[in-house]
């Protein structure tokens, strides 16, 4: 059950990687390590530990939840909640507005990535 | 290369073996999936066995530590269990702060008592009409050194009339105010410091009838202060050993009564 209230943004690398990862669905474990760890996901290489270890304090915080569903009794999935999608769109607009910002000082070129 | 299947069994008992190095109700809740994890990741051939093994000994070594952390924090950082410590290291400081004040003032208290006697007895004598040159006894004593109790004599002007005190070869002068306050009060107890170093249990009287005056009877303080340093810590000692109790007691309370898994 989520007790917790929502992280103050900046979000850490690897809660950040993590939600970002489940904007997508549910996943288990691994393929949200192999997610964090690719440069659109945020290029963050999460351990097994690191990664229950965030999926145990996001779920406490009530961003994330077990989805129930599993292919094998080991491996779990996770999903997003309300609140998960809520921090995740928070933390967005915030990267977002830096991006912006980044761009109108010439840090960046315009128009991103092609 | 396909890597060993025997290779990877082996990782992955080696991983087993360092799961246990968690806090208990984590290993329990997700060392399965950390174990599948693995297993997975060790299937997986676009990452590079090194970097794996790289990775997973990284993350081992962070998050066992920071799980154990946050597994004595969550146990013993609960408001009620450090309040009940602070409560109790409060009292224990207070009795401490007794245990060392209360022989202190006893010990000191205590130093004066020979000097109470033998300055009611110099005013006895004094009152009854022998002189301070012969009541008072003729041996110097040097004050800065020895332990011996002196007795001065002064006139109602407060002039040294006859002294057993010296210090540096002259008698010593008391602190401004100290034989108008005796005019007022009649006696008084105090700790003198003649010179730096030197503190004495004094005890100064008013002398009445036909030559009134003062007397002071005093004696070094020096045993006294190193009786002092003992109670100093003694209390000190009773002090740590009471916040090691207590330390000791609120752990094992906290572990006692830690919130468990679901």
């Amino acid at each position: 059950m989520a007790t917790g209230t929502a992280p103050a943004a900046p979000l850490t690398p690897a809660v950040f990687a993590i939600l970002l990862s489940l904007a997508e669905g549910e996943k288990h474990g691994y393929l949200i390590m192999k997610d964090a760890r690719a440069p659109q996901g945020g290029g963050v290489r999460l351990g097994p530990g690191t990664l229950y270890g965030s999926l145990e304090r996001m779920m406490r915080d009530g961003l994330v939840e077990e989805s129930g569903i599993s292919d094998d009794e080991r491996r779990r999935y996770y999903r997003l909640t309300h609140l998960g999608h809520s921090v995740l769109a928070v933390e967005l607009e915030r990267l977002d507005a830096a991006v912006a910002s980044a761009r109108s000082l010439g840090l960046l070129p315009h128009g991103g990535r092609s | 290369m396909t890597p060993s299947p025997l290779r990877n069994d082996r990782l992955e008992r080696l991983y087993l073996f360092a799961l246990r190095l968690y806090p208990a109700p984590f290993r329990h809740a997700y060392g399965p999936s950390m174990r599948q994890t693995l297993r997975d990741a060790l299937r997986d051939r676009s990452l590079s066995r090194r970097n794996l093994i790289l990775l997973v000994l990284r993350d081992l070594l962070t998050s066992i530590v920071k799980e154990q952390l946050l597994m004595l924090r969550e146990v013993f950082v609960r408001p009620a269990l450090v309040f009940n410590a602070l409560v109790l290291t409060g009292l224990a400081t207070v009795l401490a702060l007794a245990l060392y004040a209360i022989p202190q003032q006893l010990l000191r208290r205590g130093a004066d008592d020979p000097q109470v006697e033998m300055a009611d007895n110099l005013v006895g004598q004094l009152e009854q009409g022998i002189t301070a040159g012969n009541a008072v006894p003729a041996d110097k004593i040097e004050i800065a050194h020895s332990l011996s109790p002196f007795v001065i004599a002064f006139d109602d002007q407060g002039h040294p009339i006859a002294s057993q005190a010296a210090l540096n070869g002259q008698t010593p002068t008391l602190p401004k105010g100290t034989l108008d306050y005796v005019r007022e009060h009649g006696e008084y107890r105090f700790t003198w410091r003649p010179s730096g170093a030197t503190r004495i249990a004094a005890v100064v009287q008013r002398v009445h009838g036909d030559h009134p005056g003062f007397v002071l009877a005093g004696r070094s303080l020096r045993e006294e202060s190193v009786r002092q340093i003992v109670v100093k810590q003694m209390a000190t000692l009773a002090w740590i050993a009471m916040l090691a109790l207590i330390f000791v007691g609120t752990a094992a309370f906290g572990w006692y009564t830690r919130p468990r898994a679901a």
